[in-house]
């Protein structure tokens, strides 16, 4: 009776692994079933994924905060001070500023291109059971979104659009591992190719042998053909280190993305890309440092002394 | 397995999918978070018996494949956990001494993570898939067990008192 229980039990866990590799064999076949039971699945979730974002709004960022909890300790000080109704009108209205504040850079930089955009929330970030560094925003195909076009916000590049729903989309940010993008150097017009590396950290390659890059270069994307995946001159990031390898056959640097991946709230989706190259017309300029004002005190000597406060000399 | 008992424990599993998708994806947690789903369907594993670990381990797996966090083939989680949770409920069964000690099946479960994970990434780069620097995975796996090995705690007697519930039988744990 056992060894009929455990036959059984081996029986089903041997049709199990045959079902999920029939499943993979489909996938990567690109049988349309599939895609459209995850397709259907991601549809259905949707609207509670939005609903959750909305609730979840003003708490969002607690852990990470949690982390940086000394930096904004003076700021936390300062609050206490505010009285409870206050306190709670400043929360939602920081949240709120926050949103507009990177819509609006995203408006910004997609209005200086003169892309044609449409701007997106974000509704969930991978988890952990995916290596993949990606984000799903709340406009799909509903709203024009195809695959393959680029995400950016106030700052520059966020990703690429890799699987369109009809409500939301995949966006697979410049951090992935997989990700690679074509991009110049802003000035020198030097080419090479950006790699992420899982952390706001990519690795640039140039292309050719002769070219030379130094800490603090700028890099815009490339463009490609037909704009589609990435339209040109958005600003990627900045060199942080160059590796001078002797007998690399091309030089190799660290470059640091402008976008922060860890606190995306609002992209935009560019839909259509500039008529022309903007070159380097979206650059972030570098921040000036503010002039201290200077006061000099003229004091002209009196001719006789003047008595001192107490009355006394 | 009753019908009852399927119904109840798939219900469950949509209901803890369901915030895992729309709710704990939304915390921007240091270093990638956990999965409260994958934690959940490997404590449910452990606590069954080896057929229905895989099975468990299945219908979660199918579950992650679906979700559009998920950038891997479709059946790739499906059987990286039904090999997982058959090993977690293999590991426990006739060992008393591990299911009814806390410390050793949160011990397990976080261990279950963390080999689940490394064999889906072993299973991607057989597939053909760019998975990244060693840094960046070691930095996910070591960040991911600590935060399994914090909440399986949490979520152990609740999952257990489920499981009871639907089973029909006394605690366990």
């Amino acid at each position: 009776m056992a060894r009929g229980g455990e036959n059984r039990g081996r029986l089903l866990l041997i049709i199990l692994i045959i079902t999920s590799l029939f499943l993979i064999t489909l996938d990567l076949r690109g049988v349309s079933v599939i895609g459209g039971i995850r397709t259907g699945t991601q549809s259905a979730l949707s609207p509670v994924q939005s609903f959750g974002s909305t609730v979840l709004s003003p708490v969002r960022n607690f852990f990470s905060d949690v982390i940086h909890l000394g930096r904004t300790r003076s700021e936390m000080e300062a609050l206490r001070e505010e009285n409870g109704r206050l306190l709670t009108e400043l929360r939602q209205r920081r949240n709120v500023d926050a949103q507009l504040e990177q819509l609006q850079g995203a408006l910004d930089l997609a209005g200086k291109a003169e892309y044609k955009v449409v701007s997106a929330r974000v509704i969930s970030q991978g988890a952990t059971t995916s290596f993949t560094q990606s984000i799903t925003i709340d406009v799909g195909a509903r709203d024009g979104v195809k695959e393959n076009m680029t995400v950016i916000n106030a700052y520059g590049l966020i990703g690429v659009v890799k699987t369109v729903y009809p409500s939301s989309a995949l966006v697979s940010l410049a951090s992935d591992p997989s990700f690679r993008i074509g991009v110049r150097v802003a000035a020198s017009q030097q080419i090479g190719i950006l790699s992420g590396q899982g952390t706001r950290k990519g690795v640039l390659q140039l292309l050719d042998n002769q070219s030379t890059i130094k800490v603090g270069d700028i890099l815009v994307a490339r463009g490609s053909v037909n704009n589609r995946p990435f339209v040109p001159g958005v600003p990627v990031g900045e060199v942080t280190a160059v590796d001078n390898a002797a007998g690399a056959v091309t030089q190799t640097a660290d470059v640091r993305f402008f976008a922060n991946f860890s606190a995306i709230g609002i992209v935009t989706v560019v839909l259509k890309g500039a008529e022309v190259d903007p070159r380097d017309a979206l650059i972030p300029k570098k921040p000036e440092p503010t002039p201290v004002p200077t006061v000099t005190v003229f004091v002209t000597p009196s001719g006789s002394p003047s008595p001192s406060a107490d009355g006394t000399e | 397995m009753s019908t009852r008992k399927l119904s109840l424990s798939a219900l469950l599993f949509i209901v803890i999918y369901v915030i895992q998708e729309a709710f704990v994806t939304q915390l921007h947690i240091a270093g990638g978070g956990f999965s409260l789903f994958l934690i959940f369907a490997l404590l449910w594993a452990a606590l069954s018996a080896p057929d229905v670990g895989a099975l468990t381990g299945f219908a979660a797996g199918l579950l992650i494949d679906l979700s559009q966090s998920t950038s891997g083939a479709v059946g790739q989680w499906t059987f990286v956990l039904i090999l997982v949770g058959f090993g977690i409920s293999y590991l426990g069964l006739g060992y008393e001494n591990v299911r009814m000690n806390p410390f050793t099946i949160t011990f397990l479960v976080t261990s279950a993570v963390v080999v689940a994970r490394v064999l889906y990434l072993l299973l991607s780069l057989l597939l053909g898939e760019n998975v990244g620097n060693f840094q960046s995975i070691f930095t996910s796996l070591l960040i991911g067990a600590l935060w399994s090995a914090a909440i399986v705690p949490m979520t152990m007697p609740l999952v257990a008192r489920a499981y009871d519930f639907i089973d029909d039988s006394r605690s366990r744990l």
